[in-house]
This record gives C-alpha cells, sequence and structure tokens, in this order.
C-alpha cells in the first residue's frame, strides 16, 4: 500500500481511489487532477509512450491523453515522473450503468487489450472502474495499466475481467437487468462462484459462458491454494491463443443483448397525461431560465429517457442525466452514442438511496453527492415520487436539493393530476401539506424563489429557485 | 518469476492454459483435416484468407 504523500511547497491532497498500484497515484494539486508515475512503472511508461501505443488508442478514442507535467511530485522518494490527464467531467461507477454501458466499457478494454498485445503490451488490470465516459464514449483513464508482455504468460487480469465485466453483463442480459447493483457489494467484481450459481442453468450452453464463469468458477474452488508457479511452469500460452481468448470474450459479450421493454417508464413520455401544449411550453420554460443562469454542471435528477437533459445540453453545460430506470438510462445512452452526444452522460441512479461512498475505510469510491455539488439541478416530475411514493417531507427535499446545487428548477405535480392520484389509488393519503403553498413554503426556507410559472394547460407550476 | 501486483488466481491461469491446450488440439484437428481435404482436392490450390483489423465496438 502506499505510503502517504509528502507534502512539497505546494499543497497536494492524494486520493482514496489509488493506493493499490504500486505503479503510481492520483492527486490534486489546486484544483486541477495529477497523476504520479513511479520509477517502479518507468520502464512500461516508456514503452506505452514509445511503441506508438499510447498514441494508437488516443487517436481511437480509446485512452484518455495527457501531458507530462513539471509540478513538484507528490511523493519525491518513488517519483519518475508527473502527467497531468485530461479532465472527466464526472466520475461515475459500474453499479451506476446501465446495460449497454457497462457492455461497451467491457468491448472497449478488450479493444485496448487486443491493440496492446500487438503491440507488446497487456492490461495488468481490467477493472470496470478504469472506463469513464468523458465525452459520451467509454474510454480507458489509466494509463498506469499496462504492462510488457511475456510471451508465454496467460492474462493476468483475466479474472478480474470476467469478475467485472463478463459475470455482471451475464447476471444482467441471462437473469435480470437489476443485477448490476452486485458491483456495488463486491467492489472487486461479481465474484465468480456466485455468478455461476445465479445464472440461469442453461447459459451452460453457451460456450463462452461455459467456459469463462461456470469452469472457471469450478476451478477457481478445486485449485484456490494451488502454486501459481506449479500451474504457469505445466503449460505456456501463446500470443496467437491470447488473442483468441481476448477475440473470444468479445463475442461473448457482443451477443449479450438486452432490450429496454417492460420496465416502469420508458413509455413515460408517450402515456403520461399531459398535452403536447404543456410540454412544449415546460421546454420553454427550463431553456429560458438556464439560459439565464448559464450553468456549467447540471444533474438532471429523475431524467427519463433524457429530453429535458438534451435542453439543458443545449447551453453547453455537462449534464449528468440520471433515472432510477435502467431502461430509461439505456435508452438515453443508446441516443447519446447515435447522435455522439459529448456533454450528457446517462446513469441508473435510485434517488432514495444514491451511490454510497465504498470500499477501503469508505474512501475508494465516492457518494453521489460526494461528486457534486452542480451549478444547476433539474427536477421535474420528481417531487411528488419522494414526497408521496417515498414519504419524504418537503423540508427534507428541499435539503436534499440544496445539497446538490447552487440553482434549482424543480416542477410541482398537485394531486389533482393525475399522476399524483396513482401514486394515492390505494393507499390513505397522509399528505396534508401536498399543496403547492406547503411546498412553496418548504422550498423558500432554502432557497430564493426567482420565477414561478403555471404550465400551460395543466395543473403544473415550475419553479426557478436559487439556494440562500 | 513475474512481479504480479494483483493475485490472478490459480483457476483463473488453469482456465486459460485449458483453453490453450483446447485451442491446441483444434487447430491440430483443424490442420490435420486441411492436409486431408487437400490431398482429396491436390488439382486445386487453396489460398487461406485472414482478416485481421478490428473494428470497436
Amino acid at each position: 500500500m502506499k505510503k502517504n504523500p509528502v507534502t512539497t511547497k505546494t499543497q497536494t491532497t492524494d486520493l482514496g481511489s489509488s493506493f493499490r498500484d504500486p505503479s503510481g497515484f492520483l492527486f490534486i494539486c489546486e484544483g486541477i487532477l495529477y497523476r504520479q508515475v513511479n520509477q517502479a512503472y518507468r520502464e512500461e511508461y516508456s514503452r506505452l509512450m514509445e511503441s506508438g501505443l499510447y498514441e494508437k488508442l488516443v487517436k481511437s478514442g480509446l485512452l484518455i491523453a495527457h501531458t507530462e507535467s513539471t509540478i513538484q511530485p507528490a511523493d519525491a522518494t518513488l517519483y519518475y515522473k508527473v502527467i497531468c490527464p485530461e479532465r472527466v467531467p464526472f466520475i461515475s461507477y459500474p453499479y451506476e450503468w446501465s446495460f449497454g454501458q457497462l457492455k461497451d466499457a467491457a468491448l472497449v478494454t478488450l479493444s485496448i487489450q487486443k491493440r496492446a498485445l500487438k503491440l507488446g503490451m497487456s492490461l495488468k488490470d481490467a477493472s470496470a472502474y478504469n472506463i469513464q465516459f468523458p465525452k459520451g464514449k467509454a474510454m480507458l483513464i489509466d494509463m498506469l495499466s499496462f504492462e510488457q508482455y511475456q510471451e508465454g504468460e496467460p492474462w493476468v487480469a483475466y479474472r478480474q475481467f470476467c469478475q467485472h465485466f463478463l459475470a455482471p453483463l451475464a447476471l444482467m442480459a441471462y437473469r435480470d437487468v437489476r443485477l448490476n447493483q452486485l458491483l456495488r457489494i463486491y467492489i472487486d467484481g461479481v465474484p465468480l462462484d456466485l455468478a455461476s450459481k445465479l445464472l440461469p442453468w442453461r447459459t451452460r450452453w453457451n460456450l463462452g459462458l461455459a467456459t469463462h464463469i461456470h469452469l472457471h468458477a469450478s476451478l477457481q474452488k478445486r485449485h484456490a491454494h494451488s502454486d501459481l508457479n506449479v500451474v504457469r511452469s505445466a503449460q505456456k500460452m501463446s500470443k496467437e491463443v491470447f488473442l483468441n481468448l481476448v477475440e473470444n470474450l468479445r463475442t461473448t459479450i457482443r451477443k449479450m443483448k438486452w432490450k429496454p421493454a417492460g420496465t416502469e417508464w420508458a413509455d413515460y413520455y408517450k402515456s403520461n397525461n399531459y398535452k403536447d401544449n404543456a410540454f412544449e411550453h415546460k421546454e420553454i420554460l427550463v431553456g429560458d431560465w438556464l439560459k439565464k443562469i448559464n450553468p456549467r454542471t447540471i444533474w438532471d435528477l429523475g431524467a427519463n429517457t433524457g429530453f429535458f437533459s438534451r435542453v439543458a445540453g443545449q447551453t453547453g453545460a455537462y449534464v449528468v442525466s440520471a433515472d432510477i430506470d435502467p431502461a430509461a438510462a439505456e435508452l438515453n445512452y443508446q441516443k447519446v452514442k447515435q447522435d455522439d452526444e459529448q456533454n450528457l452522460l446517462p446513469l441508473v441512479l435510485d434517488l432514495t438511496n444514491p451511490s454510497p461512498p465504498i470500499g477501503w475505510m469508505n474512501r475508494e469510491r465516492d457518494s453521489f453527492l460526494q461528486r457534486g455539488p452542480v451549478d444547476a439541478v433539474l427536477a421535474l416530475a420528481l417531487v411528488h415520487h419522494l414526497a408521496i411514493s417515498n414519504n419524504v417531507p418537503f423540508s427534507r427535499v428541499a435539503d436534499f436539493f440544496t445539497s446538490c446545487g447552487e440553482w434549482l428548477i424543480v416542477e410541482f405535480v398537485p394531486k389533482s393530476d393525475s399522476q399524483v392520484e396513482r401514486l394515492l389509488r390505494n393507499r390513505k393519503d397522509i399528505f396534508d401539506e401536498y399543496t403547492r403553498e406547503g411546498f412553496e413554503k418548504a422550498l423558500g426556507e432554502k432557497y430564493a424563489i426567482l420565477s414561478s410559472s403555471a404550465i400551460r394547460d395543466s395543473e403544473r407550476w415550475l419553479y426557478l429557485m436559487r439556494r440562500k | 518469476m513475474i512481479w504480479l501486483y494483483l493475485d490472478p488466481g490459480s483457476g483463473s491461469f488453469l482456465v486459460q492454459l485449458l483453453i490453450a491446450s483446447a485451442a491446441g488440439v483444434v487447430i491440430f484437428i483443424g490442420a490435420s483435416w486441411r492436409k486431408i481435404a487437400r490431398w482429396f482436392r491436390k488439382n486445386k490450390s487453396e489460398e487461406e484468407s485472414s482478416d485481421d483489423e478490428d473494428s470497436n465496438d
């Protein structure tokens, strides 16, 4: 494990996420993110840069670009170089990704591995956390993941790849899409014996899954205490077979499909109760207000398939477009891909239980709120779900929004609206404060209400507020 | 002895080596099959094509 960095003239903060790899670590200095490359990684780093692999990967958009920096190292004893990677506007985690995002992250990892092998290098780790979507597309953000390829050696990161990508994808595709949430519990990926137990029996007929998950799991169990060197000396693995293995993983993953259908909100825009007029009016209001406040970062919470995230994105801001429904997030992501949208990040997120901080000392992966605050929050057709379905008083809804960002565009949906009627149909109405007046009063304690407008042809209201 | 910073797992190495030897068998059978096929079609010359460059996604 890495020692605490020695602080030099400038104040630096090390990040809790990068202590495991002795090749280097991340630190922040004056608000800018740097990565120190340690002496231990000197040879590999030079090889990455000189073999042409770095250039090839950056050019194909598979690896994040970086520049070498002259800043003081955070730990001078280990120091080889300090590099400054391009900024990732929002770090997201695999348990927040839709099926398509995790699938693309897996395919990008394999694509990189294939190119690396051809140039005499190999990925020494295949962690899903090393993949991010800074411009809409999956790319590797850790340039210290490469090592020199040793002819005859199997893939060191094979197990990690299977746990981080193959197992959760198979569970999502062949059992239930919600099983990606297992990644929230198992920070190093879904244990293969567990995946093997949970997958339907018929997946044993799938050659890829039969070997990479089922056989893999049973051999892991049988050889948990075997000496790796004995195993290694028994047989070598040629580069050709290595490449075939990567190709086989790729085919196995490519064949996995999950179609968003039958989940709760995917057809929301089609079946909701308000008229086109209302929708258009809301679009105009949101667009105008955002233009006025000109935010750089926006969280669209309860974004559905991201219609209003796109309205917001037109201001040039970077928009995180989160919804609880995996189908909505999937449709949202497919649209990002299709239209090459670079400032929109769809995520699957349950706002009543947002991502907690996880890992060693709860510091490896940040909670959702720790990754804020943002300039502006959009909460459209959301408050009734929080207040009624989840029994959260308005004052606490306000607390949550204030911890997310400074500006708030929020929609109030009254009890008389069919969406709320539906939520109340089978339960006792215990929500006396759920009125427009109650809403304005509770939010008004934390916010200055700068504009409000009834939404045309509906009973809903839209507000622009600024945190006090 | 190669220094590894993650434990790759003996079982995980074994699977790959099994795949490697299975691939060896497949390649051997494939090569033998091609030999036999060629013997039957002596007069026909055949060329093998290989597709190489990969496309992402």
